[in-house]
C-alpha cells in the first residue's frame, strides 16, 4: 500500500473530527447541554439523569475526550425519542434515502445528458432559446416550491398520485421528480458547456476534417469527454442532493435520512442529530473518493494531479 | 437551421442576451425596491393583525388585493413584510460569506504560511460538504432567529467566495504592478484595496448575485422546515409551511410566497447570468 491509497482515509478522519468537535463545542457554548438534550419539558430529575449518564459533570477536556472514545466506537448514545440505539435509526432510515437518491440521479440524467448535448452542440435556432429560458426559469424554482406545487396539482387537483409516505412505485413518483426538477437545470448547463468546449477542441476538428459527420462527433468524441469533465462536480452535485434530499423528503414524509434530521433537529434530539451528520458526511466523501478513484482510472491524464482534483465554480 | 460545429460562441448576440438580461433583471429589481420601500403602506393592513370573521378570503380587489390566510391575516400584508425578512437574511448572509471568504482567500493566496494551507484545505472540503445540513444542525442549537440564520449561512458558505478569491487573488500577486507595490513597501491593506481588489471585482459581483440567489432559497427553506423564523413571523418560508393545511380551501396560499420567492431568485439569476455574459 503506498502513501496515495492512504490520502482519503486520513482526510475522511480529519473532517469528521472536525464536524463532531464543532456540534460539540456549539452544544456547549449555546448553554447547558443536559437541558437541551433533556427537552424543554424534563423535570429537574430527568436533567440530572441526563447530566450523569453523559458525564456532564465532569470537566471540558475529560468530556470532549470521552466524546471522541464513544464515537470511535460508533457509540452515538441513545435517541431522545424512543431510547433506541442512535446510530440504528440512521441506518434503518438510510436505504430509503438511497432509494429516493438513485431514482433523482436516475431520472436526472435521462434530462440533463442527452438536452445538454444537444444543447451544447446547437448554436443556434429558436428550439436552442425556448430550451435555455425554460431551463433558466427552472433554474429559479426551489425544489422545495416545486413540490409543493406538483402536490398542489397531482395530489390535491387532480388526484392521481399520494401526497404523503412511502407505500409502493406510485408516491415515489413526486419526490423524484421535485429533487430531479432542481438537480437537472444545473447538470444539464454544465453538461451544455462542457460539450461546447468539446467542440471547439482540436480532436473535433480533426475528426470533421477527416470526414466525420455531425452526429458521430457528437456522440463519440465530444459528449465522452465532456461527460468525464462534468463528473469531476459529482461531489457539488452530490452536496446539493442531500440537501433537496433532507427537504424534499419532509415534505413528502419520506422516511429517509433527510426526514429524519428534521423531525430530530425540531425536537432536539442530539443524538440522532449526531449521527445523521457523521453518515451524511461519510456518504459524501465516499462517493467523492470513488468518483474522484474512477477518474484517474479512465482518464490517464489525471493519472499525475494532486488528489481531491479543484472543482469549476458550478 | 443545421448544426454548425466548430465555429466560435456568437459573440454579438451574447452580447445582446447579457443588455437583456441586465436590464430586465434591474427593472424587476426596482419594482422589488419600491415595494420594499412602501412595503405597509401597500397594503394598508398589518401584518399580524387576526380577523377571524374574514378568514381564507379570495383575493379581491376591494380590502384584501391578495386574500387572507387562515386568521384573517391580509397576505400583500404579510408579503411585504416576509420580503423585508427575506432580503435581510439573504443580504446579510450573502455580505458575511463575501467578508469572511474574501479575507481569508486572500491569506490563502499567500502559499508559504501555515493559515493559508489550513484553509485551502477547509475550503477544499467544504465545496463538497452539505453544508444546508450542518446549517440545520447549528440554527437547531443556536435556536431560531434572524440574527441565527444570518449568521450560520454566512459562516458556512463562505468558502464559495474563499475558493474564487484565493485562484485569482493568486494569480494577481504574480504580476508585475502588484510586485512592484510590495516591493516598495506599500502596507498589505493598501495594496489589497489599491491593487488586488479592483481585479477580482469581476468574478465576485457575478458570485455575488448568485450566491445571494442562493441564500434565499436556503433561507426561505429552514423557515420552511420551521427551523429558521420564529413562528407565526411573517416569513415566506412560514407563509408556504401553514399554506400546506389549506391547499384544497385556499390555493393561493401557496401561490402568493411560491411565486415571490421564484421571482426574487429569477431577479438574482438575470443579474449575475448578465453580469457574466457582459464581463466575459
Amino acid at each position: 500500500m503506498t502513501l496515495m491509497s492512504l490520502r482519503p482515509v486520513r482526510d475522511l478522519a480529519v473532517l469528521l473530527l472536525g464536524t463532531l468537535t464543532l456540534l460539540f463545542f456549539l452544544l456547549r457554548l449555546t448553554g447547558d447541554p443536559a437541558l437541551v438534550l433533556a427537552g424543554p419539558d424534563a423535570s429537574d430529575q430527568q436533567v440530572a439523569v441526563i447530566r450523569a449518564e453523559y458525564g456532564l459533570d465532569r470537566s471540558l477536556p475529560v468530556q470532549y475526550l470521552s466524546y471522541i472514545g464513544n464515537l470511535l466506537r460508533l457509540d452515538f448514545g441513545r435517541s431522545l425519542a424512543d431510547g433506541s440505539p442512535a446510530l440504528r435509526k440512521v441506518l434503518i432510515a438510510y436505504p430509503t434515502s438511497l432509494l429516493l437518491a438513485a431514482m433523482a440521479m436516475a431520472v436526472t440524467l435521462l434530462i440533463s445528458v442527452p438536452t445538454g448535448a444537444w444543447l451544447g452542440a446547437r448554436r443556434h435556432g429558436a428550439a436552442r432559446i425556448a430550451v435555455r429560458w425554460l431551463l433558466f426559469v427552472l433554474q429559479g424554482v426551489p425544489g422545495f416550491v416545486t413540490a409543493l406545487l406538483l402536490v398542489q396539482i397531482f395530489a390535491i387537483e387532480l388526484v392521481w398520485l399520494p401526497a404523503l409516505g412511502s407505500s409502493g412505485l406510485s408516491s415515489l413518483i413526486l419526490p423524484t421528480i421535485s429533487v430531479a426538477s432542481f438537480l437537472a437545470p444545473k447538470l444539464t448547463r454544465l453538461i451544455e458547456a462542457n460539450v461546447a468546449a468539446a467542440m471547439g477542441s482540436p480532436y473535433v476538428r480533426t475528426a470533421r476534417a477527416i470526414g466525420a459527420s455531425d452526429r458521430e462527433i457528437l456522440w463519440r468524441h465530444a459528449l465522452p469527454n465532456a461527460l468525464l469533465g462534468a463528473t469531476a462536480l459529482v461531489g457539488t452535485q452530490f452536496a446539493f442532493l442531500m440537501t433537496g434530499l433532507v427537504i424534499i423528503e419532509s415534505i413528502f414524509a419520506w422516511p429517509g435520512i433527510g426526514w429524519l434530521l428534521v423531525q430530530s433537529t425540531t425536537s432536539v434530539d442530539f443524538p440522532v442529530v449526531q449521527a445523521i451528520t457523521l453518515t451524511v458526511v461519510v456518504t459524501v466523501f465516499a462517493v467523492n473518493t470513488f468518483v474522484d478513484l474512477m477518474q484517474r482510472r479512465v482518464d490517464p491524464r489525471l493519472r499525475h494531479r494532486e488528489p481531491l482534483a479543484p472543482g469549476v465554480a458550478a | 437551421m443545421t448544426t454548425v460545429v466548430g465555429l466560435p460562441v456568437n459573440t454579438l448576440a451574447e452580447r445582446y442576451l447579457a443588455r437583456w438580461e441586465l436590464v430586465s433583471g434591474g427593472i424587476l429589481l426596482a419594482v422589488i425596491a419600491a415595494l420594499l420601500l412602501l412595503g405597509p403602506a401597500l397594503s394598508g393592513h398589518d401584518p399580524g393583525y387576526v380577523d377571524l370573521q374574514n378568514r381564507l378570503t379570495a383575493p379581491n380587489a376591494l380590502d384584501h388585493l391578495l386574500g387572507t390566510d387562515q386568521l384573517g391575516r391580509d397576505l400583500l400584508a404579510r408579503l411585504l413584510h416576509g420580503l423585508r425578512w427575506s432580503l435581510t437574511a439573504a443580504l446579510g448572509a450573502t455580505l458575511l460569506a463575501f467578508a469572511t471568504g474574501t479575507v481569508l482567500g486572500l491569506i490563502a493566496a499567500r502559499r508559504q504560511s501555515l493559515l493559508g494551507t489550513a484553509i485551502r484545505q477547509v475550503t477544499a472540503f467544504a465545496q463538497s460538504f452539505p453544508v444546508f445540513v450542518l446549517a440545520i444542525c447549528l440554527v437547531a442549537i443556536v435556536g431560531n432567529s434572524l440574527v441565527t440564520v444570518v449568521l450560520v449561512l454566512g459562516l458556512v458558505t463562505w468558502p464559495v467566495f474563499c475558493r474564487v478569491v484565493q485562484a485569482e487573488a493568486t494569480s494577481l500577486y504574480a504580476r508585475e504592478y502588484v510586485m512592484a507595490a510590495e516591493m516598495l513597501q506599500m502596507g498589505q491593506p493598501r495594496l489589497y484595496f489599491r491593487h488586488v481588489l479592483p481585479g477580482l471585482l469581476p468574478s465576485l459581483s457575478v458570485l455575488l448575485a448568485f450566491h445571494f440567489a442562493d441564500m434565499l432559497i436556503a433561507e426561505s427553506a429552514l423557515s420552511f422546515l420551521g427551523i429558521g423564523a420564529p413562528l407565526g413571523a411573517a416569513t415566506w418560508g412560514n407563509m408556504l409551511q401553514e399554506s400546506r393545511a389549506y391547499l384544497i380551501s385556499a390555493p393561493w396560499l401557496l401561490l402568493v410566497p411560491a411565486t415571490a420567492i421564484v421571482t426574487l431568485v429569477i431577479t438574482a439569476n438575470l443579474l449575475g447570468d448578465g453580469l457574466r455574459r457582459h464581463l466575459e
